[in-house]
């Protein structure tokens, strides 16, 4: 069957029709039927590719313009919560201020983050004596800052002696360092450094993200391994 | 089909080659007989019972008290009824026979075993019958385009698996070695329905998913029942019957390519745009938008491949009737299509959303491309699977102006009257119902009324179409050569030989 076929003649059909048992199966309305049909191959009018890139130009713009906040920064789950399609989380009212949060609003972002953490320390700080050191009352917790900074970003590792017990376990790293697995930003560590050095009786001075963030690139970016007592003891 | 000729030309040196081909179409044609009345017959009664069920509800609309004091003809269910019995009884019935016959012919495939889409086909009608009942008894889920209670979803399912089935075993054993345009839309079809109807079964009604994930599934559903079942059906039938009639190939393989895969591309991100101004994420719903402004590709490509095979022949539609309700069709898949896109965007959905102007888009696309199709597809394969011509030119013409001119008059005044209606709505000057002032219901009735007129106008079509019909079947078969039923005499020199 193609377009070459040429057109039946009715009555000389008939007549064919007449003559063959299979043919006369073959009724008038099918006879006077034309061919099946079948395809040209005209090429694609060329305005219909400007046309089709225009359409696709227009609707990437739109969709950039409407797309509600989501994009390389702004993650599915975050753009999940957005229903102005106008929103961008960069210029959006309040966005640069809500980073700036209360004391009371870090030490509680803090004390969330700690959950991670009382596995080990426990809820109350106070390890599990022979394992786990305490949090609450260490001289380490409550002392010099940028070596609580450093054990947090890289971890610690071997014996270390706190509040007059010997401890010989492994701190994993929760900075953005080589090795760590945890990743957490310079925020959080500040968060939940300031809550530990203000929970359980102690009361030190808060932490903030710029030390965590000035230490991590002094000393935390450059080093894969955790710190060691002696390390730490020579710093001040 | 390359010893057709040799084989023809041995029996009678006068009988043009492609005899032999014709007598394996008219063997398939014999095949799908039984199923494809079944089919349709069930569809024209789906379609009676519809065309009752909107006029009611038409009724309703500007004159409240009618039926006022009856329960099972309530608004709320006789307007679910309308929408199950022409989207489940008349559409998908109708789809069914003439996507099997396309199917059939193009594969060059005899269906085998057709007592099978017998069974199938009565269970599909008697899901369908248990299902609208059950509205009307207000067992409704009252979940729009699911209504249909559980007690019946289940057997259009195993109903629908048992057609889709046959119409892939038709495919598969088929002997064309070409696959043409028209088999692609079916196929993809046959398969994207059953994904559609199981999906948004499970998570909205059988195990249903939480909060507004079910608004999302159930205008993904909704919206794509239209665009990947039905659409693709219409389109394979106006792809086969376009050239068949005209007798000259499908302008361009390239283009019918490209409208393909774009429509299959992008069809499925667009019913979410029915959720503007919903507790949706926002670049979920511009994601719909973005998507529906991109259905504009496919529907331009098919829309100039559609007509640079018709330009040269439009006398042909002076005669044709299959031909003229297909083009009809045709060209308002187009409208409907880039009105669909428009409708989409933020600013104008706003307006239109909750209005008459949706319910008139709906009809756009369902009855004035859909139905038209359908009908154009009927009038070509009746006389071939019967025998028998159509008993009245007449009658076809009443069909044809009737529902084209009752289409066109729906479409446009639910369009205009929904429109003013959304400005008026969201106008918080002007109230929604008011007994002393002009309010936003009151300015609706006068366009609602013209809605009933065109109704009864497509109604009247409708029993023009079902008395051919029913006529036809009970008409005696013709022995002589028989002359296709056509609406005036083709001039000589002109070649319409079909129908």
């Amino acid at each position: 069957m193609s377009a070459q076929d040429p057109q039946p003649k009715k009555h000389t059909l008939e007549q064919a029709a007449a003559s063959d048992e299979k043919i006369q199966q073959v009724h008038a309305i099918l006879l006077r039927e034309k061919p099946e049909p079948a395809e040209g191959y005209s090429p694609m009018p060329l305005f219909v590719l400007g046309f089709i890139a225009a359409v696709i130009f227009v609707v990437s713009v739109y969709f950039v313009h409407n797309r509600g906040g989501l994009g390389p920064n702004f993650s599915f789950r975050e753009a999940a919560l957005v229903y102005d399609e106008r929103y961008d989380p960069a210029t959006a009212p309040g966005a640069g201020a809500a980073k700036e949060l209360t004391p009371e609003q870090i030490i509680a972002a803090g004390k969330k983050l700690y959950a991670t953490c009382s596995t080990c320390h426990q809820a109350n700080g106070a390890g599990l004596p022979g394992t786990y050191p305490p949090l609450a009352n260490s001289e380490w917790v409550n002392g010099s800052d940028e070596r609580l900074i450093r054990i947090l970003l890289n971890g610690l590792s071997g014996e270390v002696t706190v509040a007059g017990n010997k401890y010989n376990g492994l701190m994993p790293a929760f900075g953005k360092v080589p090795g760590g697995g945890y990743n957490w930003t310079d925020e959080r560590i500040a968060q939940v450094l300031t809550y530990i050095r203000q929970e359980w009786g102690n009361a030190a001075d808060p932490i903030t993200t710029a030390r965590v963030t000035e230490i991590r690139e002094q000393a935390g970016a450059s080093r894969a391994t955790p710190w060691t007592e002696a390390e730490l003891l020579a710093l001040p | 089909m390359a010893s057709a000729p040799s084989l023809a030309a041995s029996i009678s040196p006068s009988t043009p080659p492609n005899t032999v081909a014709r007598a394996e179409l008219s063997e398939i044609d014999a095949s799908t007989k039984v199923p494809a009345i079944f089919f349709l017959g069930s569809s024209l009664l789906w379609l009676l019972a519809g065309t009752l069920f909107a006029l009611i509800s038409s009724f309703k609309l500007h004159n409240p008290a009618f039926l006022g004091d009856a329960e099972w003809l309530t608004f709320g269910r006789v307007r679910t009824a309308h929408l199950n019995a022409v989207v489940y009884g008349w559409s998908v019935n109708a789809s069914f026979a003439v996507a099997l016959w396309l199917m059939a012919r193009l594969a060059r495939s005899i269906v085998r075993h057709s007592n099978m889409l017998m069974l199938a086909g009565v269970l599909w009608n008697v899901g369908v019958t248990i299902g609208i009942t059950g509205i009307l008894a207000g067992d409704s889920t009252s979940i729009e385009w699911l209504e249909m209670p559980t007690y019946a979803t289940p057997i259009l399912f195993v109903a629908y698996a048992l057609v889709g089935g046959w119409a892939v075993i038709t495919f598969r054993f088929g002997r064309s070695q070409h696959i043409y345009v028209s088999q692609w839309y079916i196929f993809a079809a046959l398969f994207w329905f059953p994904w559609l109807y199981s999906i948004a079964q499970i998570m909205i009604i059988f195990a249903p998913a939480r909060g507004t994930v079910q608004a999302l599934v159930n205008w993904w559903f909704a919206h794509n029942v239209l665009g990947l079942w039905f659409t693709p059906i219409g389109l394979a039938a106006v792809y086969y019957f376009l050239p068949k009639v005209l007798g000259k190939p499908i302008h361009s393989y390239y283009l019918s390519v490209l409208g393909f895969w774009s429509l299959a591309i992008f069809y499925n991100w667009a019913g979410v745009h029915h959720l503007v101004g919903g507790p949706v994420p926002a670049w979920v719903i511009t994601a719909g938008i973005a998507a529906s402004f991109m259905m504009v590709i496919p529907v331009v490509v098919t829309a100039i491949n559609h007509h640079l095979t018709l330009v040269g022949s439009f006398s042909a539609l002076k005669y044709s009737p299959t031909l003229r309700f297909i083009v009809f069709g045709a060209v308002n898949y187009t409208l409907a299509s880039l009105l669909g896109s428009l409708m989409a965007d933020r600013n104008i959905s706003e307006v239109v959303h909750f209005t008459h102007a949706i319910v008139g888009h709906s009809h756009h696309g369902l009855y004035a491309f859909f139905t038209m199709v359908m009908f154009g597809s009927i009038y070509y394969i009746m006389p071939r699977i019967l025998h028998r011509e159509w008993p009245s030119a007449t009658l076809i013409s009443v069909h044809f102006w009737t529902t084209a001119v009752g289409a066109v008059i729906m479409v446009v005044v639910l369009s205009v009257v929904g429109t003013k209606q959304g400005l008026a709505m969201n106008n918080a000057a002007i109230p929604f119902l008011s007994m002393e002032e002009s309010d936003v219901v009151r300015a609706t009735l006068d366009g609602l009324r013209v809605r009933s007129y065109s109704g009864i106008l497509i109604t009247i079509g409708h029993l023009a179409f079902a008395i051919n019909f029913v006529w036809m079947l009970l008409r005696p078969r013709a022995d002589h050569n028989t002359a296709p039923t056509l609406f005036r005499n083709p001039e000589p020199d002109l070649e319409v030989s079909s129908r």
